[in-house]
């Protein structure tokens, strides 16, 4: 194998592969990364035995060919090559000298056949999606995935297509919930939703973040999905499970609605919540005539209080809340106004868009 | 700018044994157990300076003072004794943060107004806990907790010390490295190595230069040289851990003579965590062998609980798997991961049903109230009938034992 690339070019694959390769894993070749060299170009493959990509490179080969390498240390030194062009050439062994203007190393890696083989998921019916509306809808669920490993279910984010070319992505974390539903034109061939995994999500997001009005394609089959634009595919293995009945837990309307100004309710928050007890976030929410109160205190330290005004008659009440959890509905708002409907201190907060429910945040109290 | 006194107990546990005994007192004492076996527990100043030290095998203690007393611990004599040294700090400030049974900092900024200067506190509190309790104790005085705790062991005993803040650096400058908060032998060694043999050694360097070599504890101890210690006191209610421990008359072997103990053990964690209105996850089970070598298992619960039942169940299952038939001479149950319950906050599921009380939380309750009425001994269990031990009233959680 030996080639020589453009050191942006391997940059790139390689930073791709960052937040796939494992680190802490009993398999120590899944903190490398594949690198194949053919006629046509150079590949670099990236793969936890759950998610892999692959990501394709112009280069000039010399001698096709492939290696693995430790995606850590190439990375590293790619970052700190003297010149814009880089050559790695395998030798015996499987050392790799990677020469760059004056610079040359020589790095240990191992032969090719030890790479876990990904799944070709080639039957997989691909449709193409707007990255800009993925990627909305992806911000505006990943926050409420729970990281509670014990419940795998909700380590990611329902996908599940509706009727006429509408998708609806749910994410909960059994305190909070957030939807979005988006047109997504293209007949997925589901039967139902899938489950998303968070870590899958993000590498996601990444990549459609670096260019996110390029044309790609997203695609289910068996228990996997895939995901294709210019230069690079994604496999990813879904969460095999039954996502609870979220439908059930989204109140049709809530007893008070008031209208909020989005971002002095999201700087109120951030305010008050300095002094919730016990770095729990824990605030008041309160609803007066005309005015919605954020109070907080703590033992410790003091409390805090905060007004704004909004249009609002009807009997006084007051509702703890994770502050945390409504910043993150309110951080991806785009709205200048939201709309926030309570209950009592027992049922859900609802936030959405002013006669808009198609981005609908469920947020359950506290007991302050 | 903060006004911080560590306060430490002079060889606690020999000076309570030489107050209850006269015969004991100007004399080479150790507080230990078996000759042979055990360990130092505590050493008073007349024998220290033949080198024993607590932690220290008994056998070899014995070589190096073969004419110095040995009595064993009497625990309950040693806690009591502390919780009139914590009675007495609360008089000056709320802010007390226990490092162990013997030593706390507190923080005594916000009472500078009602008493003075924070050294004529601190000679107050000494005054009062030797007028008091009959012992000795050392504090020292800085504006911040690392260099408050140094200070009061230069001033050891019966002494204590002031560092005011412009001094510091003077004062740091002199000690060795190893007095450095987080430096431990192999640290010390590492630093020793590259030139740092005082503190003042670690302050005279860029902050760069350490950053470079230690990375971020670099700049940490770069700080810490400089007097910059940004922690601040934290006060016993957010103990991270409420315990009971008992140790035996005699030692004790198998499920059947041990089990009663840690289940009375177990209620009185539990009465405790619901006095002080606090639920805990992490229950850890101690073990004291015969020859003091101490075990510890834990487990940690779906939810947090402070029902006593709910912790006997567990620590009955630790117990039942660490117990090998060797005699005991301690136990202990505590509950660690605390957080606040009632008065508190709790987040409601979204789908989990309305909570109701449990009935368990509704039987506490009145027990609670019996106990307050009655004491502790007119309702318990059957297995702890007749020999439970007598609950000493805490008014404050009990303090968390120092890390090992």
């Amino acid at each position: 194998m030996e080639f020589r690339i453009a050191a942006d070019e391997l940059k790139k694959a390689l930073y791709r592969a960052q937040g796939i390769v494992e680190r802490k894993t009993t398999m120590p070749i899944l903190a490398n990364v594949l690198v194949t060299a053919h006629k046509a170009g150079v590949t670099v493959t990236a793969f936890d035995l759950e998610i892999g990509i692959v990501s394709e490179h112009p280069a000039e080969v010399v001698k096709p060919g492939a290696v693995t390498l430790s995606a850590k240390y190439v990375f590293d030194i790619v970052q700190n090559l003297p010149d814009a062009h880089v050559t790695l050439k395998k030798l015996a062994n499987n050392y790799v000298e990677i020469s760059s203007g004056s610079a040359h190393f020589k790095i240990v890696g191992t032969a090719p056949e030890e790479y876990p083989k990904l799944p070709r998921e080639e039957s997989a019916p691909l449709v193409q999606v707007t990255g800009n509306t993925l990627l909305e809808m992806i911000k505006k669920t990943q926050f409420a995935i729970s990281t509670d490993e014990t419940r795998y279910i909700l380590n990611g984010v329902y996908f599940e297509p509706q009727q006429g070319g509408k998708v609806r992505m749910v994410a909960t974390d059994g305190h909070r919930l957030s939807l979005i539903e988006r047109e997504l034109q293209g007949d997925f061939k589901l039967k139902g939703g899938v489950i998303i995994p968070r870590k899958g999500l993000l590498e996601l997001k990444r990549l459609l973040d670096e260019a996110p009005d390029a044309e790609c394609q997203l695609g289910f089959a068996e228990n996997s999905a895939l995901f294709k634009k210019t230069g690079l595919t994604m496999v990813m293995r879904l969460i095999d499970g039954q996502f609870p009945e979220y439908q059930r837990v989204i109140p049709k309307e809530g007893e008070k609605a008031v209208l909020v100004p989005k971002t002095r309710l999201l700087e109120g928050l951030k305010r008050i919540a300095l002094l919730s007890a016990d770095k729990s976030y824990a605030v008041r929410i309160g609803l007066a005539e005309n005015q919605l109160l954020i109070t907080a205190n703590n033992p410790d330290l003091g409390e805090a209080k905060d007004a704004l005004e909004i249009a609002y008659r009807g009997n006084a009440i007051t509702i703890g809340f994770n502050a945390r959890y409504l910043i993150d509905v309110l951080t991806v708002t785009d709205t200048d106004e939201v709309a926030f409907e309570l209950g009592d201190e027992h049922s859900p907060g609802v936030l959405h868009a002013p006669g808009d429910r198609s981005f609908t945040a469920v947020v359950m109290p506290m007991r302050v | 700018m903060r006004a911080i006194i560590h306060v430490d107990m002079d060889a606690f546990y020999a000076s309570v044994e030489q107050r209850d005994n006269p015969e004991l007192r100007g004399k080479p004492l150790i507080v230990g157990g078996d000759a042979r076996r055990g360990v130092v527990v505590a050493a008073s100043y007349e024998v220290r300076k033949y080198g024993v030290r607590s932690a220290m095998p008994m056998a070899r203690a014995m070589k190096m003072a073969p004419h110095a007393i040995v009595v064993k611990p009497r625990f309950n004599a040693y806690s009591e004794a502390s919780e009139q040294v914590f009675s007495i700090f609360e008089r000056y400030t709320p802010l007390i943060e226990p490092l162990s049974l013997d030593e706390a900092f507190l923080d005594v900024t916000a009472s500078v107004g009602l008493f003075g200067a924070p050294a004529d506190m601190a000679r107050r509190i000494r005054k009062e806990i030797s007028a008091e309790t009959g012992l000795p104790s050392s504090a020292g005085i800085a504006a911040v907790k690392f260099v408050a705790k140094i200070a009061s062991d230069v001033a050891k005993p019966n002494g204590q010390r002031e560092v005011r803040a412009e001094e510091t650096v003077a004062f740091l400058a002199g000690l060795p490295v190893g007095r450095l908060w987080g430096v431990g032998p192999k640290t010390e060694e590492a630093l020793k190595r590259s030139g740092l043999e005082t503190i003042g050694d670690v302050a005279k360097r860029d902050v760069a230069w350490m950053e470079a070599r230690w990375g971020a504890s670099g700049r940490q101890l770069w700080e810490l040289a400089q007097g910059i210690d940004p922690r601040e006191v934290v006060p016993d209610r957010e103990a991270r851990s409420v315990g009971a421990e008992d140790t035996f008359d005699e030692d004790l072997t198998g499920m059947e003579a041990l089990s009663p103990h840690v289940h009375s053990q177990a209620l009185r964690v539990a009465r405790r965590l619901r006095r002080a209105g606090v639920k805990g996850r992490v229950v850890q089970l101690k073990l004291k062998y015969s020859d003091f070598t101490l075990l510890t298992r834990r487990t940690t619960l779906p939810s947090p609980t402070d029902d006593g039942q709910t912790l006997y169940r567990v620590a009955k299952e630790l117990l039942e798997k660490a117990h090998d038939d060797k005699s005991v001479r301690l136990t202990g149950v505590s509950v660690q991961e605390l957080g606040m319950d009632g008065g508190g906050t709790r987040q409601l599921g979204l789908f989990s049903a309305p909570e109701k009380p449990r009935k368990s939380d509704k039987l506490n309750a009145a027990l609670d109230r019996i106990a307050e009425r009655f004491g502790t001994k007119a309702v318990t269990t059957a297995d702890i009938a007749g020999n439970e031990e007598v609950e000493p009233d805490p008014t404050r959680p009990q303090k968390p034992k120092r890390p090992h």
